[in-house]
């Protein structure tokens, strides 16, 4: 029974963490997992897809009823994302544990160093989102169609390939792909940051159920691990998403940094031991 | 008559409260099969069974927590799939079978993966 306690309260601490700093919480899961309950790292990995789903299907229907999200163009990518976590979701059964350790410790490091390095949000008004509106053409052309009111999607083939890559790292890694998937939808297509953020959790419940079925199928997903961890991780991110403008964001981040470059040099330890 | 653009939120909203129902059923599911995991004083660490559909029913019948466990998980896998379902029916009746094509194209991604891992040995 503790031990099915501490893996609900462990849930909810990821959750908490993951939804508070704007990351999924598929970075933390899998070492909550791996180093915390000694975990087999694909079950863990397996466990961290389902938390993943259920946390961004909350979101996104949310971000869907207040028309925040791009359906159109989140559907476009995502199909693309399926498809890199339908390779990365078969592969992941024939890669050495240690080689997706190290990728996992890449990325916590990644995302530890990205963290230190960011600056304060700044929220978008309106001319930002009015920098390049949609054209006017008289039989409107694929981009048109995909972009928004007020903004004009840019190098969709770009978008694609960075898709299909972040569908590969989230089958392997059990992360939602939020990582990848916001910047290349602000930076590269030219989409709202707020619009990229809410398109991307849209897109991560069906890139992750799509490698999700394959981790079920190949025994890879232990139910009594996966409940009270799922709950947690739901727990804790719906009360992140109301504690967020009471918490001293600064100081949580230090915190994260650091806990994440222990975990860096823990998983990578995996691969040496 | 209403526009492509009323109709399209008006749609994303429904979708969006679909998406949320099925989150609240997976929940809900979930929470009952962690509660009688615990109540019977089982490790989660002790490995749960694999997916059997044809046995969720009798185990839900008979409050085994891997009953309520595995259809909460997968209701939480159907979630976004639904999604895409619904989209699908929506652009179909604007007219927009690009779209469909985009959607149908991802539900084929996934029976793909479905067909392929369960014939693939490793």
């Amino acid at each position: 029974m503790i031990v099915g306690l501490l893996m609900l309260a462990g849930g909810a601490v990821t959750g908490l963490f993951g939804s508070l700093l704007g990351l999924g919480g598929g970075v933390l899961i899998v070492p909550l997992l791996t180093l915390g309950f000694g975990l087999p790292l694909r079950e863990a990995v397996g466990v961290s897809l389902v938390c993943v789903i259920m946390t961004s299907s909350a979101a996104a229907g949310v971000y869907l009823e207040r028309h925040v999200a791009n359906l159109r163009l989140g559907m476009t990518l995502e199909l693309f994302t399926a498809l890199g976590a339908l390779v990365g979701g078969s592969i992941a059964f024939l890669l050495d544990d240690r080689l997706i350790s190290l990728l996992f410790a890449g990325l916590l490091g990644y995302v530890s160093l990205t963290m230190a390095r960011t600056r304060p949000a700044v929220t978008l008004d309106a001319a930002e989102l009015a920098v390049a509106p949609a054209e006017d053409h008289a039989r409107p052309t694929m981009l048109d169609r995909l972009s928004g009111d007020r903004y004009r999607i840019r190098n969709l083939g770009r978008g694609v390939v960075g898709a299909v890559g972040a569908g590969v790292a989230s089958a392997l890694l059990g992360i939602g792909g939020g990582i990848v998937k916001v910047p290349l939808m602000h930076l590269v297509m030219g989409v709202p940051l707020r619009v990229a953020t809410a398109t991307s959790n849209l897109m991560i419940g069906i890139t992750a159920a799509a490698s999700t079925v394959i981790y079920v199928i190949h025994g890879g997903i232990d139910p009594y691990v996966a409940g009270p961890t799922a709950i947690g991780v739901f727990l804790g991110a719906t009360a992140g998403s109301r504690l967020g403008h009471r918490v001293d964001l600064g100081l949580l981040r230090v915190l994260f940094v650091i806990v994440l470059g222990y975990t860096a040099i823990q998983m990578s330890l995996r691969v040496i031991g | 008559m209403a526009t492509r653009e009323t109709v399209g939120a008006a749609t994303e909203r429904r979708i969006g409260r679909v998406l949320i129902a099925v989150t609240y059923l997976s929940v809900g599911l979930l929470t009952t099969g962690v509660g009688l995991l615990l109540a019977a004083g089982v490790s989660p660490l002790a490995g749960g069974p694999g997916l059997d559909l044809a046995t969720i029913g009798s185990g839900i019948a008979a409050l085994d927590p891997a009953g309520f466990l595995w259809l909460g998980l997968l209701a939480v896998i159907a979630a976004p799939i639904s999604r895409v379902v619904l989209a699908a029916f929506a652009y179909a009746r604007t007219d927009d079978w690009q779209m469909v094509a985009v959607a149908v194209a991802i539900l084929a991604i996934i029976a793909i993966g479905i067909a392929t891992a369960g014939t693939a040995t490793f």
